[in-house]
């Protein structure tokens, strides 16, 4: 049972770094364009079909099918900032429909998908070796996605830290029009924080494609889980997405061991709720007075 | 170096600025007096490009600017220093200046730029790690100015530097305006502490309800009797 138990943990840790990627893209997207990327599990669905198609079909090796499907994303993310977010600012849509109109977005993401692909699933045949310490087992994918997704967090935290135009993205997130009087082109940065949120997710596909297979309907979850994790830590606050990503990853983890996935999904969700009604503003959020 | 004509601003259907005219010659402290509402805030951002006017013309350098998009104008010499700073509150102080210096020219001479704002402003030197939220309203003035200067501008929009400060702050905000004058910048500064603040410049502008009332130097607002009644309260 302990042994069960501690796997599980682990498990979560591992689960938990690739989350805090995922739930940073979102982050960071909310933060700059402020727009919530309902959609966004979703162009990680899109990422693991490409890098399929480009493996499997195509016959290229995984490493380079993975590589291929960054550019990819990171134009599906110049897209979407195109056709639908750069519309929907210009109208001045209010929250809902921005909301909705995101939300559809993963219909016509997720029917795309079947229509190209099927509603099979579609899976890279690579099995990675398990490394055993004792009674605790690892699965090398786990593991690389688990210290790739921290590299990049890592990566990610310099370049908003230490570049120009990393201090551009942060200055828009807390004040655009001061941003815009210190000569930022917003257009331009919300078109660059796209790319990135889109390249971001082809990386998180890459570290998915030897660990699951792909659906049609396999983004929903992560899109749930993405938003649950950001409003945990507080909207646009990454160093709380970055926290909520391990509670939410150790939670699930080990109520799936416990009982089952689906418990740990709804677990997933009273946690939600409950923060909302405890502390709105999230762990590290802060209190909006204006 | 600044010349408006005829320059109508509406917010929505709600006229702003009716026919507003008004210039800045180089090396020029020039400053807006007017009552709350009398649209001195809304002229600056118009000249920063946050707003756009329905007409009228806005030269700067012999160039049209009414058009151009906010992060152009500041690369062209035009910095702004909004009501309250508008600093960049989870930024440091030194990240929050380093920010002032974006624009591709500023950046190679950010280095020289930030070290002579920090023998101006010795206080900025010493916290700045510190975040901006945590500063005094006078400090938080203070860099709000200096990061704008990190832009290496030729004119600078100041819009009411002392509001919300207590007296004795004001004094001292209003002492770096004048060592800024004094460093051959030209600006345009709306200030509610008139009487202070046209001690520090060398024209005037009266504007009531959206539009320019009267125009002189420095001497003729002081000794005008309506300005002293309405605005000095002497």
């Amino acid at each position: 049972m302990l042994e069960l138990l501690l796997n599980a943990a682990i498990n979560g840790v591992l689960l938990g770094g690739v989350l805090a990627l995922l739930a940073f893209g979102m982050n960071l997207i909310f933060g700059v364009v402020k727009i919530i990327h309902m959609a966004y599990g979703q162009c990680v669905m899109l990422g693991l079909y490409f890098i399929y198609t480009l493996a499997v079909p195509l016959g290229l090796p995984l490493i380079l099918a993975c590589i291929i499907s960054l550019p990819l994303m990171g134009i599906v993310g110049i897209a979407l900032q195109g056709l639908v977010i750069s519309p929907l600012l210009t109208a001045k849509a209010n929250p809902l429909t921005q909301l909705l109109a995101l939300a559809g977005l993963t219909i016509v993401f997720e029917n795309l998908a079947q229509v190209i692909w099927g509603a099979d699933l579609r899976g890279i045949n690579v099995q990675l070796p398990v490394i055993h310490f004792g009674s605790i087992f690892l699965r090398t994918s786990n593991l690389i996605a688990f210290v790739g997704a921290l590299l990049t967090l890592l990566g990610l935290y310099m370049f908003l830290n230490r570049t120009y135009l990393g201090l551009a993205i942060r200055s828009i997130a807390q004040d655009l029009d001061s941003a815009r009087l210190m000569g930022i082109n917003p257009r331009a940065v919300y078109y660059l924080t796209m790319a990135a949120g889109g390249i971001l997710t082809a990386l998180i596909a890459a570290f998915f494609s030897p660990i699951y297979a792909v659906h049609p309907h396999f983004g929903g979850s992560f899109t749930m889980m993405a938003f649950i994790i950001v409003v945990l830590g507080g909207m646009g606050n990454l160093l709380g997405g970055f926290i909520g990503a391990f509670i939410i990853g150790i939670v699930t983890s080990l109520s799936a061991a416990l009982t089952s996935t689906e418990i740990a999904d709804i677990l997933a969700l009273v946690i939600f709720i409950a923060v909302i009604l405890v502390r709105p503003q999230g762990l590290l959020g802060i209190r909006v007075t204006k | 170096m600044l010349e408006i004509q005829n320059l109508n601003v509406y917010y929505g259907e709600f006229q702003v600025l009716f026919n507003v005219s008004l210039r800045v010659s180089e090396g020029e402290t020039v400053i807006t007096v007017g009552p709350n509402g009398a649209g001195k805030s809304t002229l600056l951002k118009t000249i920063s490009g946050l707003l756009q006017a329905r007409s009228g013309t806005i030269t700067f350098l012999g160039k049209p600017i009414e058009h151009l998009p906010a992060h152009e104008i500041v690369e062209l010499g035009i910095t702004h220093v909004p009501e309250g700073g508008r600093l960049f509150p989870q930024l440091s102080v030194y990240e929050n200046l380093k920010v002032g210096s974006y624009l591709k020219r500023a950046r190679s001479e950010a280095a020289a730029t930030l070290k002579e704002i920090y023998r101006l402003f010795p206080i900025l030197d010493e916290r700045k790690k510190q975040l901006a939220d945590t500063m005094s309203g006078g400090e938080r003035q203070m860099l709000a100015i200096a990061r704008c200067l990190m832009s290496r501008p030729r004119l600078i929009l100041l819009d009411e530097p002392s509001s919300g400060l207590a007296p004795r702050v004001v004094t001292r905000v209003l002492e770096f305006v004048h060592q800024i004058k004094a460093q051959g910048y030209a600006i345009l500064m709306v200030e509610q502490n008139v009487r202070k603040a046209l001690r520090l410049s060398d024209r005037a502008y009266l504007m009531e309800s959206g539009r320019v009332h009267k125009e002189g130097n420095q001497q003729s607002f002081l000794e005008d009797p309506y300005i002293r009644k309405a605005y000095i309260g002497l």
